[in-house]
């Protein structure tokens, strides 16, 4: 379970450090949790099939999850272990901006293990922000809030198109839905801001 | 007990905290202390104890009220309205898949139940949740407001759970953490009794064991140990059972540093022996130094996350003497290489320790930075 391995000193290069095949003594404490990359727990799902309790989805700022409210009340409900969850989502979402707001979905199993899946912010969020506003419009359609141009547009499709859900999705696609969700807030989008 | 049912009822947060803390937690350890200020806490904190010493590990943040809310959807717009949720002012979005299942065996002729799934949304407590379920169900269509019920959130419902879920864990053979309110399942082995509250440091994490191990196998007798971001004091105590001279812990939490005192305590830790230190975080704006020697320490652990690491190993090592053992952990293993680049030119013999996704890292530090 445990591997030690001693770095020469001159090379330090990171296929050195194998990982130690996967845990399965880690599941046997009283309180087995997992949480792994998004394709691993794809196929763990379809080789187990573990009976899911419960999808949970949170806004949580980037390596400031704590078990306060929001994470506490919505993780502790189904008994899920919440320093594990603070503990694993900070350390895997130290490379984004503090205090940037990730959409998490966490899968809750009956056994109170759980997995979870990181999507950078909402599209909303980045519009909101790339306008400056707080509130989108109250009513979309009928009034509109600020503008963005398709510049705005094309740097946040950008940006979603890191997320693992949206790589194999053709940028155009991505900023048509940006589109979409800024006319649903009362923003409208123009070729050039003057 | 009817005077606490009567309370139970009342919406009054403080009082009802008093007295659910004052059945749970020992108080006997406050007293046997008697003088204060032996208590080598920073200052400002011994304040702040004092005040609160009827309180458990939890502050304000923790003990927040919630709006708890059902909201029942139409099972076709599921993923959007939660999204939509979240957008408009929602805190979390739960789908419970078991209820969904027995609405279809218990067969009770609702139609609703095939068609229908029910939510439940956490809310902080001054947003105006109906504004918010009309808006997220404008933004995706919906031709009506779907129903929902507003409660407020218990939050000792949670914590509670919280509590529940840590057992006695054996981290090697004769090594065990108990929590406070278990008797240890092997009494000859090394037990270290834990109440973490609610900061990070039960035994059952990967990274934990790592350090636990790294330390087992390090302390020899003798040894000055820090611990940099003690959480709940566990590798602090650690050290201690295995034959430390003496430990000392700092954290930015001052619930860590709460919890590590109790925890201390608990183990019949004599003050002597034990250090704590409120580190200042970065928007504190005194300049407070940690009161700790620099250089004076043979082993220093810590367990935090790779960017206070990489930011603060300057500050970590300057703590160290020439040929002290280090242990970085917290680290994922894809951020691995990072911490080495950071740390190699100041530690050599770099080795790491591996659990899943998770590495310890040691290292000696270099003897002088002369070039030879």
């Amino acid at each position: 379970m445990v591997q030690n391995n001693t770095i020469p000193k001159q090379k330090r290069r990171p296929n050195i450090f194998p990982l130690s095949p996967k845990p399965s003594k880690n599941r046997g404490s009283s309180l087995s949790l997992s949480s792994r990359s998004p394709t691993m727990a794809a196929a763990k799902e379809i080789l187990t099939r573990r009976p899911v309790a419960a999808t949970i989805r949170l806004t949580v700022p980037a390596g400031g999850a704590r078990p306060a409210p929001p994470v506490g009340p919505a993780l502790g409900q189904y008994r899920l272990n919440l320093m594990a969850f603070c503990k694993d989502f900070n350390a895997r979402t130290q490379k984004y901006k503090p205090d940037t707001p990730m959409a998490v979905t966490i899968t809750a199993f009956k056994d109170n293990s759980f997995e979870f899946t990181v999507k950078s912010p909402t599209v909303s969020w980045y519009i909101k922000k790339a306008a400056g506003v707080d509130k989108g419009s109250t009513r979309p359609g009928h009034l509109t809030v600020t503008t963005l141009s398709v510049r705005h547009v094309y740097e946040i499709a950008k940006v979603k198109q890191t997320d693992p859900f949206c790589q194999y999705m053709p940028l155009e696609s991505i900023c048509k839905s940006i589109i979409g969700t800024a006319n649903s807030m009362g923003i409208k989008i123009v070729h050039d801001l003057e | 007990m009817s005077a606490w049912n009567f309370i139970k009822h009342f919406p009054c947060k403080n009082l009802s905290r008093h007295i659910f803390k004052d059945r749970v937690k020992p108080l006997c350890f406050f007293t046997s202390y008697t003088p204060q200020s032996s208590f080598s806490i920073s200052a400002s904190l011994s304040t702040s104890y004092s005040s609160s010493s009827s309180s458990c590990f939890t502050d304000e943040s923790f003990a927040a009220p919630y709006l708890s809310v059902r909201i029942h959807c139409p099972k076709h717009v599921l993923d959007s309205f939660s999204e939509a949720l979240l957008c408009f002012g929602a805190s979390s979005v739960a789908v419970d898949e078991d209820i969904e299942e027995e609405d279809e065996d218990a067969a009770s002729g609702s139609s609703l139940a095939s068609k229908e799934i029910c939510i439940e949304s956490i809310f902080p407590v001054h947003e105006e949740v109906k504004m918010c379920i009309s808006q997220a169900a404008n933004s995706i269509g919906l031709k009506e407001i779907p129903k929902f019920k507003v409660e407020m959130g218990d939050e000792q419902d949670w914590i509670t759970k919280n509590q529940d879920l840590f057992q006695p864990v054996e981290i090697a053979e004769r090594l065990w953490i108990v929590p406070e309110w278990t008797s240890p399942p092997v009494p000859e082995a090394v037990n270290i009794i834990l109440n973490p509250g609610f900061a990070f440091g039960t035994g059952e994490h990967p990274t934990t064991k790592l350090c636990l191990l790294l330390l087992q196998s390090l302390i020899k007798g003798g040894e000055a140990f820090l611990d940099y971001g003690t959480g709940s004091g566990i590798l602090a105590i650690a050290a201690l059972k295995f034959g430390a001279a003496s430990s000392a812990g700092i954290d930015i939490d001052p619930l860590a540093i709460k919890s590590a005192s109790h925890n201390a305590a608990l183990n019949n830790i004599p003050l002597e022996k034990l250090e704590l230190h409120l580190a200042p975080s970065e928007n504190s704006s005194s300049g407070r130094e940690i009161p700790l020697q620099k250089e004076q320490f043979d082993v220093i652990i810590a367990n935090i996350l790779l960017n206070p690491v990489i930011e603060l190993a300057d500050h970590i090592l300057s703590f160290a003497k020439p040929g002290a053992t280090i242990g970085i952990s917290g680290i994922l293993s894809e951020q691995l290489p990072n911490v080495i680049a950071h740390y190699s030119p100041f530690v050599e013999d770099i080795s790491v320790a591996t659990i899943g996704d998770w590495v310890c890292l040691s290292g000696t530090k270099k003897g002088d930075f002369i070039d030879n």
